[in-house]
């Protein structure tokens, strides 16, 4: 057992954890930011995904003590708190979630995707969210928001 | 805002945006892993290594005795314990007559193992890591049996057998029709064609796991159980008979977000009751979330039914019978739910909208070495339309007739409805000739010779499928309760014992809700996944709409009513001389009034009750015509999808943005069927292959996604007040066909012909490559 000072959804937390800890676990557990969800378990549906130092990954493959001093973001802390993001504006307006269960993952993995390109094209959003498994809407309205949000961060930035 | 512009807004037929994205998409969901409790314990399986094994004896001392391990239960000890197996099917005969048959389902696996990943040890400790590494310290000594997964292999004298009341290893199988018409019928027809079909066995895959919470309530000594379900009340009823000592009454079951359904999580499983057991047996919570490992092993599969259908036609193309032969693989432990889905429910709609006057149908349900089947989305129409509409094509091309034409020629006209088709279902209406033309029309069906051009210009070898099809929806269980409580800070709570997973019912519910009280949308809230708050079937076959959201409009209705009366001796007034509008009763004429909840707040309990129950009419017959578009790449075999159109009739429409989710969505798994997966077991072993999302082909993001979805809203269902007929499962069913149909037209117009049609799903580059290159087909799946 160790105690690791990270940065979670912008707060400095200590927090004690095995070596063997699952980022993951720490996140549902300790720190109890159950937004954060297990599908598989194996690194493949990408449920999981939150930013470290804003870097999407997938969090049941990575230890705790790996992300020590690093800055993690998970769903509830992707927008300010009172306030929406345009990833969640959008997944709201397009119909973009069903049971939402994979949309933490699919949310943190298109921010991650437009911090690094801001105006992507239908096939860079498909192609970057394709480590994300959706099983109920067919990705149709998860793309068509994703741009959406894209186009409304991009007019904000202006 | 008016009572109008709240209707105009909100109401039904609104695009509305859901009341359950804001906690969703926060991170705010209640999933049943999200909920923990204080002094939680967890627990983890030990699983059957082997397909078929006999349980000689299981050591569980060094699972016992390692750190944190609070208890260990066998098959043994629950059995002692007084936990009764699951039942099996009833009401469904064997070949011989005998009642259908089954092995014991047990909590844990006791004395033999029938499937690989059988639950058959539960372990208890403080953590989860503890408790796995526990469950894999269980040393089991394996007899080892002959394991079989084939179904015909199966049926075979000397063939290994599960349960000694089958020696033959068949569960159930029914007939219906006549043999002997149908034999007169192809004798005298001008053209029969056959299509052997393995419909293959797939992991439903919600991407939530199975998980349960259960504990014992300290103050009133019932148990609770929380888990991830679509039938909370079917739960409660099954876990009360299993576990000895305890009425439905002493459980009580509450569901929260469901992470995705699609029916493998409408009934109770064994872990289940484990989870249960170990619960009451601590005086502890005790939860258990599976790995996706252990749902690809032993949560419920779907389809898996190999199948000959044959058609026998007159000259001009008309359908004179059919001939359908299914053999269903059932799993090791047949349900009543998984062998009805295979020898009653598909049959139902086995005639699909044609009117096809003499059938021959056998379905037989047979026990192998594999994982329970039960349902999944669709659950014996996506099988069964699958059939029908392979034969259509078969026989279009047989024929040499356009598929749309040979389709026309045979469809039930409006002025035959209602329609009593040959399972003696009746379609309460539908203009299936109508759907078709319009489908045409945005398929631009008739334009398709200048892509098929462009395509090859491009190297591309082009084809398209089309489907025309009905389902049945419902559950045929079609009264359903409401509870209705107008409380005095302003807000209206409808109770529901349908469930959400996913497919915004209470939205679809709140609408419907706002069309009757006139209040805005955030005033309604709606109550689901409580058994000490409503019972009822739950939400499994495109049921909960028609009569859920049906009886949510009934219960408004009562709810006005009452509360007209509240008004009018709050006002002395007449209750007739009383209008309704926007949340306010005002005497017509007058300024004099009083809102709803003002008026709640005026009642003894300060609140206005309604308890309503009402019926539907009927099951719902939702239809369509979904027509698809490949591209070949003759060098890889690889399958592209470049258009993809349905026209859908689901009556009238509550939430057109809901809808249209569920119609593409659907049609995505239906994709995935046609396209990439399949669960495998190895023949030998009974292993699983396909165990994780590595092995087993889910659909991902970079696939098709364009599609062109409209609705013909003019048709109600004439069976329930709302109009509505069930959408869940309608884009699945249709997919599947219109796909391979348009990868087989493909192969035939590359020069195959009709030997295309030997080609089976889940239609891979490899197989398409080999058909190609090495006219090499799959062989027939299916053996008499």
């Amino acid at each position: 057992m160790s105690t690791l000072r990270l940065q979670v959804n912008g707060q400095t937390r200590q927090v004690d954890a095995d070596a063997s800890t699952l980022l993951v676990d720490l996140l549902r557990g300790p720190l109890a930011l159950t937004g954060t969800h297990v599908g598989c378990d194996t690194a493949q549906c990408g449920a999981c995904t939150v930013l470290v130092d804003g870097q999407a990954v997938k969090s049941c493959n990575l230890l705790a003590v790996q992300v020590e001093g690093k800055a993690i973001t998970t769903v509830e802390g992707l927008a300010p708190p009172g306030q929406t993001h345009p990833l969640q504006q959008a997944f709201m307006d397009c119909h973009g979630l069903q049971c939402g269960f994979c949309t933490p993952g699919m949310l943190m993995t298109a921010a991650c995707l437009l911090s690094r390109t801001p105006r992507p094209s239908d096939d860079q959003i498909a192609h970057a969210l394709e480590g994300n498994l959706c099983r109920c809407t067919g990705y149709v309205n998860i793309v068509a928001a994703v741009k959406q949000a894209s186009v409304a961060m991009a007019g904000a930035a202006k | 805002m008016s009572a109008a512009d709240q209707a105009a807004r909100f109401g039904s037929g609104q695009a509305v945006r859901r009341i359950e994205d804001p906690a969703l998409l926060r991170g705010q969901g209640r999933y049943t892993d999200d909920i923990s409790l204080p002094g939680q314990l967890h627990l983890a399986f030990h699983r059957s290594a082997h397909a078929h094994a006999v349980i000689r004896s299981i050591d569980v001392a060094a699972a016992a005795a390692m750190p944190g391990v609070r208890a260990v239960y066998t098959g043994a000890d629950l059995v002692a314990a007084g936990v009764q197996s699951i039942p099996g099917p009833a009401g469904f005969p064997r070949p011989d007559g005998s009642p259908a048959a089954s092995a014991p389902r047990h909590a844990l696996a006791h004395d033999r193992v029938r499937f690989v990943g059988e639950p058959m040890v539960a372990v208890v400790a403080d953590s989860v890591d503890a408790a796995r590494a526990a469950a894999d310290a269980v040393w089991v000594d394996y007899e080892e049996l002959p394991a079989i997964v084939d179904p015909f292999a199966a049926m075979q004298p000397g063939a290994p057998v599960l349960c000694d009341a089958a020696p033959d290893n068949i569960a159930a199988e029914m007939r219906h029709g006549s043999a002997e018409a149908t034999a007169i019928a192809f004798a005298r027809a001008a053209h029969t064609v056959t299509v052997d079909i393995d419909n293959q066995r797939l992991a439903p895959s919600p991407i939530e796991p199975r998980c349960v919470l259960a504990w014992v309530d300290t103050t009133d000594g019932r148990l609770n159980l929380r888990l991830s379900s679509q039938m909370p009340t079917g739960v409660r009823g099954s876990v009360a008979a299993a576990l000895p000592g305890l009425t439905p009454e002493q459980v009580r079951v509450q569901v929260g977000d469901v992470g995705g359904g699609f029916g493998m999580k409408t009934g109770i499983y064994p872990e289940d009751l484990a989870v249960a057991h170990a619960a009451r047996s601590l005086g502890q919570p005790v939860k258990w979330r599976a790995e996706r490992l252990e749902e690809f092993l032993s949560a419920v599969h779907g389809r898996d039914v190999v199948s000959r259908g044959e058609l026998a036609l007159d000259a001009d193309g008309r359908v004179l019978a059919l001939r359908v032969h299914g053999v269903a693989n059932v799993g090791a432990y047949a349900t009543g739910t998984g062998v009805a889905i295979q020898v009653l429910i598909g049959p139902w709609v086995q005639t699909s909208i044609y009117d096809i006057p003499t059938v021959d149908f056998r379905f037989t349900a047979v026990m192998t070495n594999t994982a329970t089947a039960g349902a999944y989305r669709g659950a014996g129409r996506p099988e069964a339309i699958y059939i029908t509409e392979r034969l259509m094509d078969a026989a279009a091309r047989r024929l040499k007739l356009d598929p749309a034409e040979l389709r026309r020629r045979n469809m039930i006209r409006p002025e035959q409805m209602p329609y009593k088709n040959p399972m003696g279902q009746t379609y309460d209406s539908g203009r299936f000739e109508q759907i078709l033309d319009q489908g045409l029309s945005l398929a631009d069906w008739s334009g398709y010779a200048a892509r098929h051009e462009a395509s090859r210009q491009r190297g591309k070898l082009r084809g398209r499928g089309i489907a025309t099809f009905l389902e049945w929806t419902g559950g045929n269980v079609f009264e359903e309760r409401v509870t209705v409580h107008v409380s005095a800070d302003g807000f209206i709570e409808l109770g529901s014992a349908t469930q959400a997973m996913g497919q915004g019912i209470a939205t679809s519910y709140a609408q419907l809700a706002v069309d009757v009280f006139g209040v805005p949308i955030e005033r309604i809230r709606i109550l689901q996944g409580d058994t000490d708050r409503v019972n009822g079937f739950g939400s499994a076959g495109s049921r909960s709409l028609f009569t859920g959201g049906s009886a949510v409009s009934v219960a408004a209705t009562r709810t006005v009513d009452k509360a007209r009366d509240l008004a009018a001796s709050a006002l002395e007034a007449p209750a007739k001389d009383l209008e309704y509008e926007a949340g306010r009763f005002r005497v017509a004429g007058t300024d004099l009034g009083i809102g709803l909840f003002e008026l709640a707040a005026r009642q003894p309990e300060a609140a206005i009750q309604v308890d309503s129950t009402s019926s539907v009419g009927g099951p719902t017959w939702p239809n369509g015509c979904h027509i698809c578009e490949v591209e070949l790449d003759p060098d890889t075999g690889e399958v592209t999808l470049v258009a993809y159109a349905s026209v859908n009739d689901i009556g009238r429409v509550i939430s057109p943005a809901i809808v249209r989710g569920q119609i593409e969505g659907g049609a995505v798994q239906g994709i995935g069927q046609a396209l990439c997966e399949r669960v495998a077991y190895d023949r030998d072993t009974g292993q699983l292959q396909s165990a994780s999302f590595m092995d087993y082909a889910l659909p991902h993001a970079d696939g098709f996604r364009d599609f062109k979805t409209a609705f013909d809203t003019s048709i109600p269902c004439k069976t329930n007040a709302l109009g509505v007929k069930g959408v869940g499962e309608l884009g699945t069913i249709g997919a599947t066909p219109a796909v391979v149909n348009a990868v087989i037209d493909a192969l035939d117009a590359a020069g195959l012909g009709a030997a295309a049609e030997a080609i089976q799903m889940p239609v891979t580059a490899e197989r398409v490559w080999r058909a190609l290159t090495l006219r090499e087909m799959d062989p027939s799946p299916y053996r008499s």
